[in-house]
């Protein structure tokens, strides 16, 4: 599904440097990345999404070359491929839920809104448990509640990866373990590709292969296995 | 695109408020200067052709613009008076057709035009119900004062008193309405037109009552002093004039000496025109007006100070709308996280784009053409505005 | 008195010769003359000048001077007396719509001061002679309040019942027509003319007898003879008798006093009186009545020279006393 080869990418002028021989992630598995802060850890993340790009090396992600597309053909591969989900939830206060959950078809000409899509939405709602709110704006719901509005806009498109920025970061214990049953039950039934950045040791166990992101900043070069 | 709008739009009506003081904002900005530049056109243009039409305006000596504006607009503020005298000398000079304007009374808000046949052929007023006034206190209304009296034909109307505490002075008459004039988008439009006579009996110069020789009439009898009957003051004076008692109503005094707020001065030619005013020169007593130089005065000054608000209202303007494109630029910065949201997921530059400004695009939009809406309504009814201002 | 004669006979023979000299044109020949008369007649009737007067001795002074240059109107109803007629809206209507108005003059019209009509159209065609104007001293005047007097005068109004007034008027209404009809001063002055000479022959009929009855009281039962009175300096004094009513008896006792010091033979009286009336005046005062109708409004039959005939014959036949 993922494959990085020859990475290098710096943040401006600064020290970092984030270095990555080689990395692999098979389609249909879960990866945790793993790391203290700034490690680079949301950097890959942001990397393999075609958010930015890097220096030198190769970003392949699902056979497409991400790291030479252009801009508009990058974000036209986010939308149609990918799903994401931040810390911050990142919902629009503007907009309902159910709003929020179609966004990615409102986005991009590439993506059409029809019934069929408005079918899956209800669906997703129903299926996280906040079919009745789907009129209601984000502000009116729990941290919980918004994240999983956003697992629903994420998987929407039925994308083949799925990115998670630190998920679970803003919510307390039993909503975590909620929006990660749901997450998993999802991965597992669709066979979608997880990876997802966590700081969080105590959720590490549910994931098949966890990558330490020790081993790529400056200092470190050895592939993980 | 549509699905693009309707997110742009959704953000719109979340913002409510803001949204509609921008909208406001811009509106007023674009509207004030346009909308009294407007109605200044128009108004100068409508009171320039009034006053064109009105060759010339005879009145007693004082403020020749306070002539003007009675006398082709009906205003409220009375010139002092002259007298019927004074028709009566233009009209054996044979030099212009004169015509008696006595505009002092009303109907609520409607003025009283008391005048003559005359009047109607010289302003080209046509009658769209009922018919001409015939007999005294007959009443002839334009189509705005018939509407706003919510009388025609067959119905009555009172003239009001000049004020509450006139017991003995003018009171209040009670006219039949005979006939209801087309519209004509003018001053007269809003006149209770009535024969000069008339107007003389609501200033109580004109009365009916019992014929005081008669036998009947011994109640109201003073004294007799040979020849001449006293009446005291039991003697009821009538507030309407009807087939009854109309043989009763008389004037005392000689109608020359009855008064006139105006007469208008129609001449025929440039010459006539010329040696008329020629003649009013050196009158002590009297002026004569020429509408359209007094209208010109007038407008000047309008000019002048529309120039003035107009260059206030700009600067004003220009602040308000860089205060706008501030609050928009703010805007902006707060939905910064927005606009990396739809850029990580991958929304295209277009759609992002559409997001973020449309806020500012709709209000624009929005704005300019309420300011258009409004425009046009001025100049719809701008002549309405500016008629009720000067009455 | 011979010179006087001469023109009665000239105006005489004037009068003849202008009678025959207005004939009407009925005799017309047949065929294509009637069609192009016809055709002219219409032209003139369009383009004929509306004139309204208020009263009928204007309307005929008007119909002999104008002839086919006008059309004369005078809508009031039969019988009544013109100077106290108030007439209906719609009347006051066909009055707005004239070319002309022509009005008495001296408040013969009194409904005009309380009517709306188009000053450029009325024609006060008296106003040539309004010093003339005979003032009634006896009229009752009324004020208001301990301000102090208004007087109104009260002016006698039956202007025409003196011949040469009457031509007066007629005078003006020439010249008001020639005014409003230029190109058409012949016709006009020649209608004139031939009414002057009738107007004329009447004023020598009446200058006669009122010769011969030097000053012989006469009694009138309405003051509207003071024109005539003056004209032929008639010893003429006034009653208020009406003629189709029986007058009151106060009003005998005014005419008993009033004849004290006028011991008049002969009434005149506006239309024929009331027999018990006629009867007790002269029963009981003496009195006869003759009839001289002062013809404000059209007579019951013939125009007002007819009339005017008439009641000069009446006079004529009074026998000397």
């Amino acid at each position: 599904m993922i494959r990085i080869e020859g990475l290098r990418f710096r943040y401006g002028e600064g020290d970092f440097q984030l270095r990555i021989p080689e990395l692999i992630v098979e389609p249909g598995t879960t990866t945790a990345f793993i790391g203290p802060s700034g490690s680079g850890k949301t950097t890959l993340l942001n990397l393999i999404a075609g958010i930015i790009r890097p220096e030198t090396g190769r970003v392949e992600t699902r056979n497409v070359e991400v790291s030479a597309l252009s801009d508009p053909e990058r974000r036209r591969f986010r939308v149609t491929t990918l799903g994401l989900v931040f810390q911050e939830f990142e919902l629009l206060e503007y907009l309902s839920v159910l709003d929020n959950i179609l966004l990615p078809y409102r986005i991009h000409a590439a993506l059409d809104l029809d019934a069929t899509v408005r079918e899956r939405a209800g669906a997703l709602a129903e299926r996280v448990g906040i079919s009745d709110k789907l009129d209601r704006p984000p502000r009116r719901l729990s941290q919980g509640e918004r994240q999983r509005v956003a697992v629903c806009r994420a998987v929407l498109t039925d994308p083949p990866l799925l990115l998670t920025d630190e998920p679970t970061g803003n919510l307390d214990p039993l909503n975590r373990e909620r929006v990660l049953d749901i997450l998993f039950d999802y991965v597992r039934e669709s066979g979608t590709t997880l990876v997802s950045v966590t700081h969080d040791h105590e959720i590490l166990p549910r994931f098949g292969r966890v990558v330490d992101f020790r081993n790529f900043h400056s200092f470190g070069e050895r592939a993980a296995s | 695109m549509r699905d693009t709008l309707y997110l742009a739009w959704r953000y719109l009506a979340f913002h409510r408020v803001k949204t509609a003081i921008l909208v406001g904002a811009i509106t007023l900005i674009v509207f004030l200067p346009v909308g009294l530049r407007v109605i200044v056109n128009q108004s100068s243009r409508q009171l320039t052709a009034r006053a064109e039409a009105t060759p010339l305006v005879i009145g007693a000596k004082g403020s020749p613009t306070e002539l003007t504006l009675n006398t082709l607009y009906f205003s409220s503020d009375v010139p002092a008076r002259t007298t019927y005298a004074a028709a009566s000398e233009v009209a054996d000079t044979d030099l212009a057709q004169a015509i008696p304007m006595y505009v002092r009374f009303r109907v609520r808000d409607q003025p009283i035009v008391g005048t003559t046949l005359e009047y109607f052929g010289f302003r080209g007023l046509k009658l769209a119900e009922g018919r001409q006034m015939a007999v005294l206190g007959e009443a002839v209304l334009g189509s705005r004062a018939a509407e706003q009296l919510g009388v025609g034909p067959g119905d009555h109307i009172v003239s009001s008193p000049e004020s509450v505490f006139d017991i003995a002075g003018v009171y209040p008459l009670r006219m039949p309405v005979v006939g209801v004039l087309e519209f004509t988008d003018s001053a007269d439009d809003d006149a209770v037109f009535v024969d000069v006579k008339t107007a003389w009996v609501i200033e109580g110069l004109g009365h009916g009552h019992q014929d005081l020789s008669q036998p009947e009439a011994a109640a109201g009898v003073l004294r007799r002093e040979g020849n001449v009957v006293v009446g005291n003051a039991s003697v009821m004076q009538f507030n309407e004039i009807t087939p009854d008692n109309i043989d009763s109503f008389h004037f005392h005094g000689d109608l020359s000496d009855f008064p006139l707020t105006a007469v208008v001065v129609v001449p025929p030619d440039q010459r006539s025109s010329a040696l008329l005013q020629g003649r009013y020169q050196t009158a002590e007593l009297s002026q004569v007006v020429s509408p359209t130089e007094v209208m010109d005065e007038l407008l000047g000054t309008i000019l002048t100070v529309e120039k003035f608000v107009i260059a206030g209202a700009v600067t004003v303007g220009l602040a308000t709308l860089a205060t706008a494109f501030l609050v928009f630029a703010l805007s902006l910065r707060l939905r910064r996280r927005e606009r990396e949201t739809l850029f990580k997921i991958g929304g295209s530059r277009a759609a992002v784009a559409t997001v973020m400004t449309s806020e500012i695009v709709a209000v624009l939009a929005v704005g300019v053409l309420l300011a258009l809406l409004l425009t046009f309504l001025t100049q719809r009814y701008g002549d309405v505005i500016i008629r009720s201002l000067i009455r | 008195m011979m010179a006087k004669t001469k023109t009665a006979a000239v105006a005489l023979a004037f009068a003849a010769a202008a009678c025959s000299g207005s004939a009407p044109d009925s005799e017309v020949d047949a065929g294509s003359d009637a069609q192009v008369a016809a055709e002219v007649d219409a032209v003139a009737e369009a383009d004929a000048l509306v004139v309204f007067t208020t009263n009928y001795p204007l309307a005929y002074f008007a119909e002999r001077i104008g002839g086919e240059r006008v059309r004369v109107e005078f809508p009031a109803p039969p019988g009544i007396d013109p100077a106290y007629w108030t007439p209906a809206a719609d009347v006051i209507s066909a009055y707005q719509g004239a070319d002309l108005i022509l009005l008495n003059g001296a408040g013969y019209e009194g409904w005009v001061s309380k009517t709306s009509l188009p000053e450029s159209k009325l024609v006060n065609t008296s106003s040539g002679f309004e010093e003339l104007y005979v003032v009634a001293e006896d009229a009752v005047v009324h004020t208001h309040g301990p301000e102090g007097e208004h007087e109104h005068e009260n002016v006698a109004f039956t202007t025409w019942l003196d011949p040469q007034l009457a031509i007066e008027h007629a005078r003006a209404i020439r010249d008001v027509l020639a005014e409003r009809l230029p190109g058409s001063e012949a016709e006009l002055q020649a209608g004139f003319e031939a009414l002057e000479a009738d107007l004329t022959e009447l004023d020598g009929r009446l200058e006669a007898w009122a010769a011969g009855l030097s000053g012989q009281p006469l009694l009138a039962s309405h003051p509207v003879y003071r024109y005539l009175a003056r004209r032929y300096e008639l010893n003429l004094k006034s009653v208020h008798f009406e003629p189709d009513e029986a007058p009151p008896a106060g009003a005998w006792r005014d005419l008993a006093a009033l004849m004290q010091g006028h011991s008049a033979d002969w009434m005149l009286w506006e239309g024929p009186p009331l027999d018990e009336t006629s009867a007790r005046l002269a029963g009981d005062f003496g009195v006869g009545s003759v009839v001289f109708a002062p013809t404000g409004n059209r007579p019951a039959s013939g125009d007002y020279l007819d009339a005017m005939r008439v009641n000069v014959e009446a006079l004529e036949a009074l026998p000397a006393s």
